[in-house]
């Protein structure tokens, strides 16, 4: 069954935690030195066109009138324009065009995650203190402690530059225009629903590599997790009770144990999905794919306010909603949490 | 019999209570302001409510994210065998009296603002 009251509450929880983000966004703005209006005319703009600048802003009323009209323009997600980076483009578009891009990154850095750590700490669990749960852990340690700055020049110098396989950076051969079939906005996607198959090859070879970096840290994460969960597991008396009744070892583990041991990996997948977000920034950086995450550094450099203010409640959004549904997977997984 | 059920009363009195220390703290802080920083004093309130507006939004992203995940993080530390003595009633609490703290200074700096501007 739907649980609609739970995701109700659930939804209910959004308007705190957008109000919250914007008020920190608002006010670490509003505190940081720097003035939009000299930004948006320039150091050798006139006082005159400055003053103008400022009062089209309304930047001349005091802060808390600015703080009201800012909550009612976020509630209506309208972020202005923005200033310096793609001046007289609403903040809007900007989102839309880098947003994607950003997702995309994420959503198969978490699918590497997924795909690799649950296998590896299920078998690490099963083989606990064998050479494989050994070689699984220090993996997972390694994982975790590796950045991101760090294993992706790695990673670029042996796939890219020593074994010549793999391309160095952006998400799509310069040679493609994908532009001309853009639907989504994720070239992988795009070029699967246009059939290109060349183009889809160059856009999942683009992917590789930037995928990995961002994956390695959530699969060492969820493997480690989903270890010490089915560790647990495998020693409840259902477990026993279903060995005893005959059940191969694999059949129980598989059928009885790896549900319940699932339950708080799940947690950490959502959780682990803003790190991916974050670590996007960096992913972002060192394979120079334009998202949301350069999108914000580059923002915040030339002081263009309305584009951090968007990237930042957009991020702060999207972690809340991946929660939201991460919590109602929770309580498919365990109906007791609905109550 | 009060009509208010205890719990009401306890969270209301816990941001009572913050919104009353930040309401305090704002005039004192306007003030330090104009005489050690040289702050103007329309320019002093306006730093006032975005310095409590920092609170407020810290706070009510804790309080938010305490109610939607503090027992999956209690129920993690307890796997990962890192319990810390985190709870997610008592950083709910905190979150409540730091949020009334931010919520006051908002609401008393425009206050001294206007009447210092």
């Amino acid at each position: 069954m739907f649980p609609k009251r739970f995701v109700l509450k659930r939804l209910l929880l959004l308007v705190p935690v957008l109000i919250g983000v914007a008020t920190l966004v608002f006010s670490i703005l509003h505190l940081s030195p720097g003035d939009p209006a000299l930004t948006i005319a320039g150091e050798r703009a006139s006082q005159e066109f400055v003053e103008r600048i400022r009062a089209d802003l309304g930047l001349n009323d005091p802060i808390w009138v600015q703080y009201i009209d800012f909550l009612g323009n976020v509630a209506q997600f309208d972020f202005g324009e923005s200033y310096v980076i793609n001046r007289n483009t609403s903040v809007r578009e900007v989102l839309a065009d880098t947003l994607p891009v950003t997702l995309e990154l994420a959503l198969y850095g978490q699918l590497f995650g997924i795909l690799f750590g649950i296998p590896l700490g299920v078998l690490s669990a099963v083989k606990q203190d064998t050479i494989t749960d050994h070689a699984t852990r220090v993996g997972a340690l390694t994982g975790i402690s590796v950045p991101i700055f760090w294993s992706g020049p790695l990673l670029i110098l042996l796939f890219a530059q020593v074994l010549g396989i793999l391309p160095t950076s952006g998400r799509i051969s310069s040679t493609y225009n994908v532009a001309a079939i853009r639907v989504t906005g994720m070239v992988t996607i795009d070029t699967l629903i246009a059939g290109d198959w060349e183009m889809f090859r160059s856009a999942v070879r683009h992917m590789l590599l930037p995928s990995l970096v961002i994956g390695v840290y959530s699969m060492a994460l969820i493997s480690r997790m989903m270890r010490s969960s089915m560790l647990e597991v495998v020693r409840q008396d259902y477990m026993r009770t279903a060995r005893a009744k005959g059940q191969g070892a694999k059949i129980t583990v598989l059928k009885h144990g790896f549900r319940n041991a699932l339950i708080p990996v799940v947690t950490i997948i959502g959780i682990q999905f803003g790190g991916l977000l974050g670590g996007a920034v960096l992913t972002e950086t060192v394979f120079a794919i334009g998202g949301i995450g350069t999108l914000l550094v580059e923002a915040i450099e030339v002081g263009d306010y309305p584009i951090v203010q968007g990237t930042v409640l957009t991020f702060a959004f999207l972690f809340t909603l991946v929660n939201l549904v991460v919590d109602v997977t929770y309580s498919y997984l365990d109906p007791r949490i609905q109550q | 019999m009060s009509p208010v059920p205890s719990a009401v009363r306890d969270r209301g009195r816990l941001v009572a209570g913050g919104a009353a220390v930040g309401a305090v703290a704002t005039p004192v802080l306007v003030i330090g302001l104009v005489a050690v920083g040289g702050f103007a004093p329309l320019s002093a309130a306006e730093t006032a409510f975005a310095f409590g507006g920092l609170w407020f939004g810290l706070a009510l992203l804790g309080w938010a994210g305490s109610v939607a995940s503090g027992r999956a993080i209690e129920a993690a530390q307890e796997h990962l065998d890192a319990d810390s003595g985190w709870t997610e009633r008592r950083s709910r609490r905190a979150m409540a009296r730091i949020g009334g703290f931010g919520a006051g200074m908002m609401l008393v700096a425009p206050i001294v603002g206007t009447a210092v501007g």
